[in-house]
This record gives structure tokens, C-alpha cells and sequence, in this order.
């Protein structure tokens, strides 16, 4: 690659801005394992109670937060969010939760007047 | 500035770490992601407000049960969700086959990081390939991006009201209504813009798992762009698990 040369000079470890890189360590494989049958599990849930229960709002609850803990899992563990400094995870996560809601409520209050304007 | 020097360092922010002890490449991958994220939140919370505002309407929103009902080779029985679950294990496998690439690239095994990094774009082109069939299906049944023939008639809808899993069942023609075009239009949308993010994502694993067979990272003494690739694939799965709730579930 042609950026190698700005990399062989730095040590791992070693604190040059820009091209630090901090020495990694593996947590090993189990973890991983069982966050992958874990999510699998979670898949089969949803299309257990996609078959069982009646549609409407309590099962659509249910997917939602089958999906974010299945989205917890990937972040904190696939990511590896979890080993992170609290400060770069708070960055990323407090202004997608802080978007995220205000925006979810905003947008389906909109979806509701339209609906009821229109065909009520 | 000798005093200033030689004092210990104590506070996170005073210099000479990295305070979020990550790489600069890291970092801005993640603030790529959180603004990706927003992209993403932001289609996917617009389908939601326009679902939402079909309530009542005399064209209601198609149920996804009728229409999302195909599984290869089985042709004419309706299997709603199944090939979408397929979907989904073969992109969560993708998952858990590149972050084992990455913790061998924290045990700086050469041979095993190109093993999974294979694995995982093997498991993005499959997934892919099942993106590309179920849109032939969707647009061979007349699903486009400016009009939509998924709706059906109150009594196609009697018809399905008792369908079971496995059950066969054919909707002709006169089955079909003129249904919401927002519903057509953003599910090729959405699922395009995911679908892309896929395509680049197995593009860009391509080019770091050729680095790997030419041993780049193995000469640079460190695999921190396995991980960044990584926090990349992980994302698309991440987006998945929404895209998989909000269309094919609810």
C-alpha cells in the first residue's frame, strides 16, 4: 500500500497523534460465540411470536425491543463498545438515544395528524 | 517548563494521550457510523411517519405477511418471513466470522484473519444474492418505484384471513388494487441503501483481505484495519436488524 511508509516508524502503544494506535488485546472467542447463538436465538423468537401472537401495537412492542437488544449485543459486543473508554462510549451512543427519540416521537405524532385529517 | 514536564500526567485531557485511547482512524469511523446512523434513523423513521399516516385510508398499507411470502424453488406456498430470516442468519454468521477476524488480528494470526475475512465476504455476496432475488420477485409482481400493484381486494384478503405457514396460495391478477406507492417506493429505498452499503462493504473486506494474502498488515506489525473494517460490517448488520423489524415483522 502506498500509505505503509507512515506506519512503520510507530510503535504500537506508543502516543503519536494521528498515529497512535493503542495495543489490543484479544478477550477471546467464547464471548463471540455466544453473542453470535444468542442473536440467532433472538431471530427465532421473532419468528415464533411473528406466528403465535395476534398482530397489533403489543407484538410490534415486542418486536421493537427484541431489536434493540439484538442491536445492544452487536454494538457492545461485535463492536466491542463494551471495552471502550465510558467517554467515546457516551459520544456515540447518547446522541443517537437523544435523535432517536425525539425524532421517533415527532415523526409518528406527524404519521397520526395526517391520518386523522384525512380519513377521520 | 521543566516542572511541566515532569509532572505526572493526571487528568484525561491534559495531553500526551489519546484521551478516548483509540486510534485517529477508529474515531472517525465511529463519529462516520453515528452519522450514518442518522441517515439510516431517518429513512427508516420517515417510513414510519408515512405508514402511520395511511391509517384509515381507503388504500391501507399492504400487509408485508401477503406480499413478502416467497421461498425459492417453492413456488405458489406461502412462506411469509422465512427467506427474510434466511437473510438475516446469513448476514449475523457474516457478523460473527469477521469479528473473529478481528481477534485473530489481535493475536496477529496472519493465516487465520485471511480465513475469516474470506468467510465474510462470502457470507456478503449470499446475502446479496438473496437481496437480488427477492427484488426480481418484488418487482416482477409489480412493485416500482413510482407505483405500487400491492394491495388487494377486501376479498383476496378473506381469502388469506386463515393462510398457514406452508399453506399454497395464488393471487391472480383481479386479486390486486392499486395500493400505496410510499410503500414500493421506500422499500426499494430503504433496502437499496442498505443493500449498497453491503455491496461497498464487501468491496472494501475484498481489498483489506487481498492486504492480508499480501501480508501488508503483518509487515505493519499491527491488524487495526481489520477492526475498522469491522465496525463497518458490524453496522450494516446493525441497520439490518432495524430494516428486518420495521419491514418484514411489524
Amino acid at each position: 500500500m502506498s500509505n505503509d511508509h507512515l506506519n512503520t516508524h510507530t510503535q504500537q502503544g506508543e502516543y503519536i497523534p494521528e498515529t497512535y494506535i493503542p495495543h489490543t488485546v484479544s478477550h477471546g472467542t467464547k464471548e463471540l460465540w455466544r453473542t453470535f447463538w444468542l442473536l440467532a436465538f433472538v431471530t427465532v423468537i421473532d419468528f415464533a411470536i411473528y406466528f403465535m401472537a395476534p398482530a397489533g401495537m403489543p407484538r410490534n412492542i415486542v418486536f421493537i425491543a427484541l431489536g434493540i437488544f439484538k442491536a445492544v449485543l452487536i454494538v457492545g459486543i461485535f463492536m466491542h463498545m463494551k471495552f471502550e473508554t465510558s467517554f467515546l462510549r457516551w459520544m456515540i451512543v447518547l446522541p443517537a438515544i437523544i435523535f432517536l427519540s425525539y425524532f421517533v416521537w415527532l415523526l409518528m405524532l406527524e404519521g397520526d395528524y395526517v391520518s386523522i385529517s384525512k380519513y377521520f | 517548563m521543566a516542572d511541566l514536564q515532569t509532572a505526572p500526567i493526571s487528568s484525561t485531557w491534559a495531553g500526551g494521550r489519546s484521551p478516548f485511547n483509540v486510534s485517529y482512524g477508529k474515531l472517525m469511523m465511529w463519529i462516520f457510523l453515528l452519522s450514518d446512523a442518522f441517515t439510516f434513523s431517518s429513512l427508516l423513521i420517515g417510513y414510519g411517519a408515512i405508514r402511520f399516516s395511511y391509517a384509515g385510508s381507503s388504500t391501507p398499507w399492504p400487509s408485508p405477511d401477503l406480499v413478502f411470502n416467497h421461498f425459492p424453488f417453492m413456488h405458489g406456498v406461502h412462506l411469509p418471513l422465512l427467506f427474510v430470516s434466511l437473510m438475516t442468519f446469513i448476514l449475523i454468521f457474516s457478523s460473527v466470522t469477521m469479528v473473529l477476524a478481528v481477534e485473530a488480528g489481535q493475536r496477529k494470526s496472519n493465516k487465520e484473519v485471511a480465513k475469516y475475512m474470506l468467510l465474510t465476504i462470502l457470507g456478503g455476496v449470499a446475502f446479496l444474492s438473496c437481496q437480488a432475488w427477492e427484488w426480481t420477485q418484488f418487482i416482477n409482481e409489480g412493485g416500482r418505484l413510482d407505483s405500487n400493484m400491492f394491495n388487494f381486494t377486501p376479498e383476496a384478503y378473506e381469502k388469506a384471513k386463515n393462510l398457514k405457514l406452508g399453506d399454497h396460495v395464488h393471487f391472480t391478477a383481479a386479486d390486486h388494487i392499486p395500493g400505496p406507492v410510499p410503500f414500493a417506493s421506500l422499500f426499494f429505498i430503504v433496502t437499496g441503501f442498505h443493500g449498497f452499503h453491503v455491496f461497498s462493504g464487501v468491496i472494501i473486506n475484498l481489498v483489506i483481505y487481498l492486504n492480508v494474502l499480501r501480508g501488508t498488515y503483518a509487515r505493519r506489525g499491527h491488524y487495526e484495519m481489520i477492526e475498522k473494517v469491522g465496525l463497518y460490517w458490524h453496522f450494516v448488520d446493525l441497520v439490518w436488524v432495524f430494516v428486518f423489524t420495521f419491514y418484514y415483522l411489524i
